[in-house]
This record gives structure tokens, C-alpha cells and sequence, in this order.
């Protein structure tokens, strides 16, 4: 039964048609947070009601499910007539809850750039913006790199829910497989090897940038 | 060239500056001492506006720096951000902790002020930068990252940068107090020749021998307030307060001065 | 307002969903952490294979989604003649999957002791053990009790996706009174809230433990 090599023969183009979905959404989810964690990151440092909003929204992303938000959006919005497509619904719901993950890794990232820095480069004479964009940000990117090369691989592995909500991405077909067929080995086995290969990747492209910004304490 | 006049201070409840008041001229050499906690860092850092003070006014070169009398009303008036970063230029300060910028090169360190903030193009900035860099005995480290430039390099570095916008008076905070001893004689001979070349100069430090070869004249502080200044020979062997006389006690023991 | 009162009459439901979800947890953490420190005392002071061992399963667990290892335990566990009730087997993965990210959390106690420490129990005199108990354990402990904290709060959201195997559980109950009154909104958003209840709380108590920690220092 296992390791049957018709069986893989016809599994591996079906779980790798599901990576492409599953890098997908993965690519989409990473490229809107990277943006969206920003405006929430920035709309936390603000007083008044902005601050609140996006203190509120971090704290409720990161003590729900990702499951949960997921039926809310993909039910939920159909329910209110503005239903979106599986797809759609998971791509959403993984930003909605990545973008607080990633808002909190860029605010540790600013925090942890001494004060000193920011000192050095005001006694120079140097006003808000010269000094963010010269002095800190820099050293912000090279901070967040390793944090944010777990969320990219977190991301990964939670697009694997979005098989609850029948988008074929590979975990998905996997499930589809293993109910059709007796084999449950092979398609583990493949499923798994593929999971390892794309998160290996993204580890590898994070201490590739590390490496390159290494001069930041 | 600098008039700091009546400044006090406080942290809560503790007073840490007392109406501190304090002429410096042009091409003058200030050395301040005083035991920890007496206020000599907080002073430099209120004179170029790190920390802001409940009263007194600092004028450098003629012009207020952080606080100015409004024409009208004369009331004391925090100056507006833009205008006390414009005056920061006239102020180089170097601090205990170096402080450079570790994603830049030590010729990127000096130049990023002069460039971005006054505008001279790069290659009279990087010109100067390197004959700064000749000054401190850096040359050869133009390229290098700060992480690898030991502490006496970094701070050397820190001096170049500072001196790269071209200020009218220099700030030195306990500069050497965080280097390994043999590196400290390096910062010390910058400082020396900075001070040969004319360069106004406040400088906090521990060294009390080095206190006695550089200043013109020597400030005690002690709990927030000026206790003596004088000629370093007078302050140092004929001190005419007491705390003053306990204070170097301590170091003419221990370092026979 | 009327239109939450699907939720009012099925919060008890969903109450008694999340004792469920508790529960499992609760059960979950136990072995997790237990495996989580011998795994790291291997990672620290283990020989060559024990070592070889520890970064192989780390590297694994990590790289793919606990989904992917729930749903092939429940398709495979029917099939290796083992007659587990399903609620123990998805407790025994959750445990097997939490347990590598515990184990991060205590070496990296472990290791973000100051060598100080080592040198003054070991020239006291101290045995391994004795310094390890004494001494470098309750540090450990201390230092890691903030993100230990964290992998619970991530735990007891993970114990949503057993209802994807089709285990009953918050998300399952919640999903449960969906299709009888056809409310995905409210009766979502509802379950929702309680995992924040259990979550926040768990959060504000992790939060708690970290201003303690710098306590000390």
C-alpha cells in the first residue's frame, strides 16, 4: 500500500497544483500585511480614537482563531449579501489577522532601536523625517527581518486552514485524496515534504537577508 | 561665546539643576568635575536641548538656544522644533556611549548630518569627512562599520562627525568613562588637539589629569549647583571650599595628581 | 438587536462548547510542557544523537501545519489497530506538535542566563543537578513563564481545528447551531468573543508575568 508508485505518480502533479494556491494566498497574505501592518502599526502609535481602534483590533486578531474569523468572513459576509469566494474569504481572513501580527512586529522593531540613536541624530541637528528615514528605519528593517520571516512561515502553514472552507489549496487536495484512496502514507508523505520544502525556502531567503544586514546589533 | 544663565531643573522632586549660570569664551577650555548625580551631564544636555528646563536661558554665539524671550510679553518660550534643531548645529556634542550608526560606514557616519540636514553636496561632504577622519588618525577605517572600530575608534569617529557641521563649541560628556583604560589615551590626545586648534570647549570627565593639562578653567558641580571654578592650579591644589578639597582628596590619593 | 437572538439561545451551547475547548487544552498542555523540557534539556546538554534527534523533529514540527499532522493521525490511527478515543488522540498531537514550540521557549531560558550564574553555582561547588535545580531552573522558569504564556493562548486557539476532523469542541458546537438557525454572523462573532474571554485573560496574566520578570533584572 504505501509507497506505490503509480499512486505518486498521479499525487504529486494533484498536491502540487494545490501549492500553487496554497503559495498564492501565502504571497498575497505577506505582500498586503507588509502594507496593512504598517497603517495599523503607525494608526497604534496615534492618540485619541485611532490608537484605541487599532489597539482593540490587535488584541482581538490575536485572541481569536484563525478558523473562527474565517467562518465569519466566508459565512458571515454571504449572509449580509456580500459573499465572497473561498479564495477571496481566505485571503481576507489571513490578513485580517496576520496584519495585527505584523503591525506588532514592526512596533518591536522600533522600540528596540535605542533611544541613544535617536539622540546621536537629533544633537546632529537633525529633524523628524532626516532622522527616521537616515537613522532608524534602517536599523528597524534589519530588526525585523527574523521576526518577520516566521510570520511568512506561519502564514504558510495557516493557509492549510482554508481547507475548512473547500478552496482547493494543498492541504485541501490532500484531504480529497486520502479520502478517495486507501493511502494515506503516501499522500502524508508528500504533503509534508512539500510543507518542508516551501517553509525551508523562506528560512533560507530570511537568513540570506540577515546575513546581509548583519551589522545591527 | 556661550551664556547659560540661571538654569534649574528638576526630576519630579528632585532638584537637579540649581540656577546654574556659567560664561564660556571663545576658545575657552571648560573642564566640569563633581561627584555622580551633581548634575555635569544633565547640563550638557539641556544646553543643547536633549532635556528641556523649567528656567533659564542658553545663548550660543549670540543666539538663544531652546528657550527665548518673547519680544512682546517677555516670557520665557520654548523655541519651536525646527528652530532648536537649526541650533543644534551650532553644538557638537559627543556622548558617553559613542552613538554612531551602526548601517553606516564611519565616512557614512560623518557625512549623514552635513548632507541630509545642511545640504552641502556629497563631495565636499566626504572631503571634509576625510580630513576629519586624518585628524582624529582614522584614515584608514573611512570604509569600516562601527561594530568593527573598537571603542576609542568609534568615539574618535563620533568626534569627526560632530565636528563635521562645524560647530561653534563642542560638548564632551564623560567620553572616555566607557572605554578600556588603554584606549582612553587616544580620545584624550583628539581632545588636546581640538583644543590647541582653538575649538570652545565643555568637557565632562572623570581624568582628573587630563582635567589639569586642557582646561583653561575648571567648574566643580555638586548637587546641581557650581561650588568653585577657577584656574585648574587653584582648584586642584588650593581649593577654597571644602567639598571641593574632600572630592580630590580621594584622586590626589589614588592618582597623585 | 433581535437579530442576535440565535446567540441568546444558543450561548449555553456554545458554553459548554468551550469547556470542551478548555479542557483540551488544559489536558493538551501538560505533556506538551513536560515533553517541551526534556526536549530542550536534550537540546542543551545532550549528546551528538540526542541532539541530531531533537533538531530533526524541531525542524519538522515547525515546517508543517498541525492540520496536516491532526488529520493524517485521525485518517491513520483507525488504521495501526491502536484503539484510542478520538478525544485522546487529537490531545496526544496537539501535545506532540506544542511541544517543539515549548521547547524554544525553555532553551531559550535556559540559554539567556547570564554565564554568571553558571560559574558561581559551579565554583560553589554545586553538582549539575543541584545547580539545575537550585539555581538555574527557577530562572529559566521565570524568564520563559511570559512566552510559555503565549504558546497557550496559541494552543487553546489551535484546539479550533480538531473541529475540522470533526471533533466537538467551541468551534464545532458553534458551527452545530449555524446550520440549525442559519445565523453564521452572530452565532460566529459569539463564539468568537468567548475565545477572546479565554484568551485575553490567559494574555493579560502573560503580560503580568513579564513585568515581573524585569522585576529582577
Amino acid at each position: 500500500m504505501p509507497f506505490d508508485p503509480h499512486f505518486i505518480a498521479r499525487l504529486i502533479p494533484a498536491l502540487v497544483e494545490g501549492a500553487e494556491v496554497t503559495v498564492e494566498l501565502a504571497v498575497l497574505t505577506m505582500a498586503i500585511c507588509l502594507v496593512w501592518g504598517l497603517v495599523v502599526a503607525l494608526a497604534y502609535g496615534m492618540r485619541g480614537p485611532l490608537g484605541w481602534i487599532a489597539g482593540i483590533y490587535i488584541q482581538v486578531v490575536r485572541n481569536t482563531p484563525l478558523l473562527v474569523q474565517l467562518y465569519i468572513v466566508y459565512f458571515g459576509l454571504s449572509m449580509i449579501g456580500m459573499g465572497l469566494s473561498g479564495f477571496a474569504s481566505g485571503l481576507l481572513a489571513l490578513c485580517i489577522q496576520n496584519g495585527g501580527y505584523v503591525a506588532e512586529i514592526y512596533r518591536g522593531g522600533l522600540q528596540a532601536v535605542s533611544p541613544r540613536q535617536h539622540e546621536a541624530g537629533r544633537a546632529l541637528g537633525m529633524r523628524r523625517w532626516t532622522l527616521y528615514t537616515t537613522v532608524i528605519l534602517p536599523q528597524v528593517v534589519a530588526r525585523i527581518i527574523p521576526p518577520l520571516t516566521n510570520q511568512a512561515i506561519s502564514i504558510t502553514k495557516d493557509t492549510s486552514q482554508v481547507a475548512a472552507i473547500a478552496v482547493m489549496e494543498m492541504m485541501k487536495v490532500a484531504q480529497v485524496w486520502v479520502e478517495s484512496s486507501a493511502n494515506t502514507y503516501d499522500v502524508f508523505l508528500g504533503v509534508a515534504i512539500i510543507y518542508l520544502a516551501l517553509t525551508s525556502v523562506i528560512n533560507l531567503a530570511g537568513k540570506l537577508f540577515e546575513r546581509k544586514l548583519a551589522f545591527v546589533q | 561665546m556661550l551664556e547659560i544663565a540661571g538654569v534649574s531643573k528638576r526630576f519630579g522632586t528632585l532638584e537637579v539643576l540649581r540656577d546654574v549660570s556659567l560664561s564660556v569664551r571663545s576658545g575657552e577650555v571648560v573642564v566640569v568635575i563633581g561627584p555622580s548625580g551633581s548634575g555635569k551631564t544633565t547640563l550638557l544636555r539641556c544646553i543643547n536641548m536633549l532635556e528641556d528646563y523649567e528656567q533659564g536661558t542658553v545663548v550660543v554665539d549670540g543666539e538663544p538656544v531652546g528657550y527665548r524671550f518673547e519680544s512682546t510679553t517677555g516670557r520665557r518660550q520654548r523655541m519651536s522644533e525646527r528652530d532648536i534643531a537649526a541650533s543644534r548645529e551650532k553644538i557638537g556634542i559627543v556622548f558617553q556611549s559613542y552613538n554612531l550608526f551602526p548601517h553606516m560606514t564611519a565616512l557614512q557616519n560623518i557625512v549623514a548630518a552635513p548632507v541630509r540636514v545642511r545640504g552641502i553636496p556629497r563631495a565636499r561632504a566626504e572631503a571634509r569627512a576625510r580630513e576629519l577622519l586624518a585628524m582624529v588618525g582614522l584614515s584608514d577605517k573611512a570604509s569600516e562599520y562601527p561594530v568593527r572600530l573598537s571603542g576609542g575608534q568609534q568615539q574618535r569617529v563620533a568626534i569627526a562627525r560632530a565636528l563635521a557641521m562645524d560647530p561653534k563649541i563642542m560638548l564632551f560628556d564623560e567620553v572616555t568613562s566607557a572605554l578600556d583604560p588603554e584606549l582612553v589615551g587616544e580620545v584624550l590626545a583628539a581632545i588636546q588637539q581640538l583644543a590647541r586648534d582653538g575649538m570652545t570647549m565643555i568637557v565632562v570627565t572623570h581624568e582628573m589629569s587630563f582635567a589639569r593639562d586642557v582646561a583653561d578653567r575648571i567648574v566643580f558641580m555638586d548637587g546641581g549647583a557650581i561650588a568653585e571654578q577657577g584656574e585648574p592650579d587653584q582648584v586642584f591644589f588650593a581649593p577654597r571650599s571644602e567639598r571641593v578639597r574632600l572630592f580630590l582628596k580621594r584622586y590626589n590619593d589614588r592618582y597623585r595628581i | 438587536m433581535k437579530e442576535f437572538a440565535p446567540l441568546l439561545h444558543g450561548y449555553w451551547y456554545l458554553l459548554r462548547g468551550a469547556g470542551m475547548t478548555v479542557l483540551m487544552a488544559g489536558v493538551a498542555v501538560l505533556p506538551a510542557t513536560l515533553c517541551g523540557i526534556v526536549i530542550a534539556l536534550a537540546q542543551v546538554f545532550g549528546n551528538r544523537f540526542a541532539r541530531g534527534a531533537v533538531v530533526a523533529y524541531l525542524f519538522v514540527i515547525r515546517g508543517i501545519p498541525l492540520l496536516v499532522l491532526l488529520t493524517f493521525v485521525y485518517y491513520l490511527l483507525p488504521l495501526t489497530g491502536i484503539d484510542l478515543p478520538p478525544f485522546w488522540g487529537v490531545v496526544l498531537v496537539l501535545a506532540f506538535y506544542y511541544a517543539a514550540f515549548m521547547s524554544e521557549v525553555f532553551r531559550a531560558g535556559i540559554l539567556s542566563l547570564p554565564r554568571a550564574q553558571w560559574d558561581a553555582a559551579r565554583s560553589l561547588g554545586m553538582t549539575r543537578q543541584l545547580m539545575m535545580r537550585i539555581v538555574i531552573f527557577p530562572q529559566a522558569l521565570r524568564l520563559a513563564a511570559p512566552p510559555f504564556v503565549s504558546l497557550c493562548v496559541s494552543l487553546v486557539k489551535a484546539t479550533s481545528l480538531v473541529s475540522i476532523v470533526g471533533l466537538w469542541e467551541l468551534t464545532m458546537a458553534s458551527r452545530e447551531i449555524v446550520e440549525r438557525t442559519l445565523a453564521p454572523f452572530q452565532i460566529f462573532i459569539g463564539a468568537a468573543c468567548v475565545y477572546f474571554c479565554i484568551c485575553y485573560t490567559l494574555a493579560l496574566y502573560g503580560k503580568y508575568l513579564e513585568r515581573r520578570a524585569l522585576v529582577g533584572h
